[in-house]
C-alpha cells in the first residue's frame, strides 16, 4: 500500500512505455473489446481488473502481439507499432508471462533464462555455434542479483524447483529480455494464482523491485489485496469497456469491487 | 488470499523455520542420491552385468576379442538407437528408421553398381536420409501426427527401395569393406564409427546453441517459441538428424554384408527403441542423453553375448531384455514418484500443499 513514492518515472507525463488507444476487437459479430484506451508507463505497475469474459486476457493478448486489434493504435515509446506475431511484440520489448510458465522442466535455470539470447564462445567453437554455460550462468546471477532473487543454484534442473521458484525464474526469464538500456514492458497474467502465502511475497517483492528499475508492468488478475500491494493504478474492464482508472492509492476496494461486478456505473460515462 | 497466512499454529513453529527460505540453496541428500541413480543408474547396471558375465563365464567373456564382438554387435542397434534417441528427445517418435535405411542402401547399392565411386556414393546416401527427415519434419509440422507419417514415410520408402533394387538387391558391394568387416587396430570399424557418432551426437546435443534448443523444444516446444525462437525449424532439424542417423545405419549394415537390400526391417527399430528406453529416454521428449543410449545398446548386446557363450538358447536374451526394460520402467517410476514426494516434504514447500 505504500506504493507510488517508489516509482519515479511514473506519471511524470513521460511517454508511456505502451500506449493503446482506441482498441476495438471483434470475433465474428461478438465485439470483445469496445474503444479500449490504455497506457502504462516506465516504472509503473497497472493493474488490469475485470471479471471472467470482460476481456482481460483478449486485450492481454492484443499487447502482446497474440491478436491484431480490428481498430485502434498501439504506440512503443511513443512509436506506432503494428503486431503480426508474439515474437513483434517481443521485439519491441514487450514480453508476456503466461500462467503456464512454459519452463523447459528438463533443463536447468540457466538454459531456461538463456534460451534465444545465448552467449557462444569466443573463437571458432564460437563460430560452430558452441554456447559459453560458464559465461551464461554468471549473467543470470548477476541479473537475478539485480532482480533481488536468490533461486536454487544455476545448474539446478527447474523441475526440482518449488511452484514459486518456477513463477521467480518464469517472470525473470522475461524480465531480463525487456530491461536494459530501453525498458520494456512486462505483461502479467496471474502470476501469483498458484503460490502459497510466502511465494506470494517473493512474486510481489519482485514485482516492485522489477518497476523501480524502470519496466512498465501489466498485471492481469483476479486478486484485489495483489493490487493494493503492488500496482500503483488500476484500470477495470466490463464486458469489453473500459469502466475505470484509477490510482491505486486513496481508492476505496468496494468502488472497484463494483466496478468489475458492473454494480457501479462506469466512471466515463458520468464525463461527456 | 489472507485466510491462508496463519496455518495450524501446531505446527507454525517448524514450518516458519522451513518455509522461511522458499529459496532453498541446496537439494536434500537422499534426493540427490535419486536422482543420481536416475541418471547414471544404468552404467551402474551395465557394469553389474559385466562382472556377473565375467564371473559366469569365465575366462571366455573378459576378453579383448569378446569386447570386440560385443561392441561389433551393438554397433549397428546403437546407431539406429541414437536416431530413435535424437528424435524421441526432440519430441518425435521416427518410424520410418528401417524404410530410411533400406532406401538410402539401396540408393548407394545403385550408385556403385553403376560406376560411382565410393565417396561419393556414400554422400548421395546420407543425403538421401537428410531429405526423408526433412520430407518427415516438413508433412509433420502441418500438424499431422508423427508417428503416423513416419509410418507412412516407411511404407512408401521401403516399396521405393524395391523399385531401385528392381526387386532384387545390390550383391558384391565389395569396396565398402573398409567400413564394414576391415579392422584397424584390432578394432572393427563399425565400432570407430559408432563412437564417432556419439562424441559428435553428446557434444552437439549439450555444448551447441542448436543442440540446447533441440532438447528444449523437445521438453517444451511453447516454452521455446515464446523466447522468440521459431520452434519448428528445430523440429524439423530433429527428423533430419533422425533421418541421417538411419542412413549412417542403413549404409554399415549394407558395407557388413556388402548386400544392399531393400528389406526394411522391423526389428532394426525395435532393437533401437529397446535400446533407448533402457537409457531411460522419456518418450514424452526433453529428457535423456546419448552416452545412456549407447549404454541401452551395449546391454542389449552384452546380454546376447553373455547368454550365447554359456550356451543358453537365444530367445532367453530376448525375454531377459524384455524383463530389464520392465524393471527400468518401475525403477523410473519409484524414482520419479519418490522425488516428488521428497521435494513436497521438504523445504521447497507451498503453503497449498502444507494446510493438509
Amino acid at each position: 500500500m505504500s506504493t507510488p513514492a517508489t516509482t519515479p518515472a511514473a506519471k511524470s507525463g513521460a511517454t508511456p512505455a505502451l500506449d493503446l488507444a482506441g482498441i476495438d476487437l471483434h470475433y465474428g459479430y461478438v465485439r470483445a473489446l469496445a474503444g479500449i484506451d490504455f497506457t502504462v508507463e516506465p516504472g509503473e505497475v497497472v493493474g488490469l481488473l475485470g471479471d471472467n469474459g470482460a476481456g482481460k486476457s483478449t486485450l492481454l493478448k492484443v499487447m502482446s502481439g497474440a491478436h491484431r486489434p480490428s481498430e485502434g493504435t498501439i504506440k512503443v515509446h511513443g512509436r506506432e507499432v503494428s503486431f503480426h506475431s508474439p515474437s513483434d511484440a517481443s521485439a519491441a520489448g514487450i514480453q508476456m508471462v503466461y500462467q503456464d510458465l512454459a519452463l523447459v522442466d528438463a533443463q536447468d535455470i540457466s538454459t531456461n533464462l538463456n534460451i534465444g539470447r545465448e552467449i557462444l564462445r569466443k573463437g571458432p567453437l564460437g563460430w560452430m555455434g558452441f554456447v559459453d554455460h560458464k559465461a551464461m550462468r554468471k549473467r543470470s546471477e548477476i541479473e537475478l542479483d539485480r532482480l533481488g532473487v536468490r533461486t536454487a543454484p544455476m545448474t539446478r534442473l527447474t523441475e526440482m524447483l518449488s511452484g514459486g521458484q518456477r513463477q521467480v525464474v518464469a517472470v525473470a526469464r522475461s524480465a531480463i529480455r525487456v530491461s536494459g538500456e530501453s525498458n520494456g514492458v512486462l505483461l502479467l497474467d496471474e502470476p501469483t494464482a498458484a503460490l502459497g502465502y510466502e511465494q506470494t511475497r517473493l512474486v510481489e517483492g519482485l514485482i516492485r523491485r522489477m518497476a523501480e528499475q524502470g519496466i512498465a508492468i501489466v498485471l492481469v488478475t483476479h486478486n484485489l489485496p495483489l493490487c493494493y500491494e503492488v500496482a500503483d493504478r488500476v484500470v477495470v474492464l466490463n464486458r469489453g469497456r473500459k469502466v475505470a482508472d484509477v490510482p491505486m492509492e486513496g481508492t476505496d476496494p468496494d468502488h472497484i469491487v463494483g466496478w468489475i461486478t458492473g454494480a457501479r456505473a462506469s466512471m466515463f460515462d458520468a464525463v461527456p | 488470499m489472507a485466510t491462508s497466512a496463519p496455518a495450524s499454529p501446531s505446527d507454525a513453529a517448524p514450518a516458519a523455520t522451513e518455509t522461511v527460505v522458499p529459496t532453498g540453496t541446496d537439494m536434500p541428500r537422499d534426493v540427490a542420491l535419486l536422482v543420481f541413480i536416475r541418471d547414471r543408474g544404468i552404467f551402474i547396471l551395465w557394469g553389474l552385468l559385466l562382472l556377473f558375465f565375467s564371473f559366469w563365464c569365465s575366462p571366455y567373456f573378459a576378453t579383448w576379442t569378446n569386447a570386440m564382438l560385443v561392441a561389433n554387435a551393438a554397433a549397428i542397434t546403437a546407431i539406429f538407437a541414437a536416431g530413435v534417441g535424437i528424435g524421441v528427445m526432440t519430441g518425435v517418435l521416427d518410424l520410418s528408421l528401417p524404410g530410411t535405411a533400406a532406401f538410402s542402401a539401396c540408393v548407394l547399392g545403385w550408385l556403385m553398381t553403376h560406376g560411382w565411386s565410393v565417396w561419393p556414393a556414400l554422400l548421395v546416401g546420407m543425403i538421401c536420409g537428410a531429405v526423408v527427415g526433412l520430407v518427415n519434419g516438413l508433412i509433420a509440422l502441418r500438424g499431422f501426427n508423427p508417428i503416423i507419417v513416419t509410418i507412412g514415410t516407411l511404407s512408401a520408402l521401403s516399396g521405393l527401395a524395391a523399385v531401385i533394387a528392381g526387386g532384387y538387391t545390390f550383391p558384391g558391394l565389395d569396396a565398402l569393406t573398409f567400413m564394414g568387416t576391415r579392422r584397424y587396430l584390432t578394432v572393427p570399424a563399425p565400432v570407430y564409427i559408432v563412437a564417432v557418432l556419439f562424441v559428435i551426437g553428446t557434444v552437439f546435443l549439450t555444448r551447441t546453441r542448436d543442440g540446447i534448443r533441440l532438447m528444449a523444444v523437445g521438453g517444451n516446444a511453447e516454452a521455446v517459441r515464446r523466447s522468440g525462437i521459431h520452434s519448428d525449424r528445430y523440429k524439423v532439424l530433429g527428423f533430419v538428424v533422425s533421418g541421417l542417423c538411419a542412413a549412417l545405419g542403413g549404409i554399415v549394415s549394407t558395407a557388413l554384408t556388402t548386400e544392399a537390400t531393400p528389406e526394411a526391417s522391423p526389428s532394426i527399430i525395435f532393437n533401437a527403441l529397446t535400446a533407448v528406453a533402457l537409457a531411460g529416454v522419456a518418450l514424452t521428449g526433453g529428457r535423456g542423453s546419448l552416452p545412456r543410449v549407447l549404454v541401452g545398446a551395449l546391454i542389449l548386446a552384452t546380454i546376447a553375448n553373455g547368454l550365447t557363450i554359456r550356451g543358453v538358447q537365444p530367445y532367453w536374451a530376448t525375454v531377459t531384455t524384455g524383463v530389464l526394460l520392465l524393471a527400468s520402467l518401475a525403477l523410473e517410476r519409484f524414482i520419479q514418484r519418490s522425488v516428488s514426494d521428497r521435494l513436497m516434504s521438504s523445504a521447497n514447500l507451498s503453503v497449498h500443499a502444507k494446510k493438509v
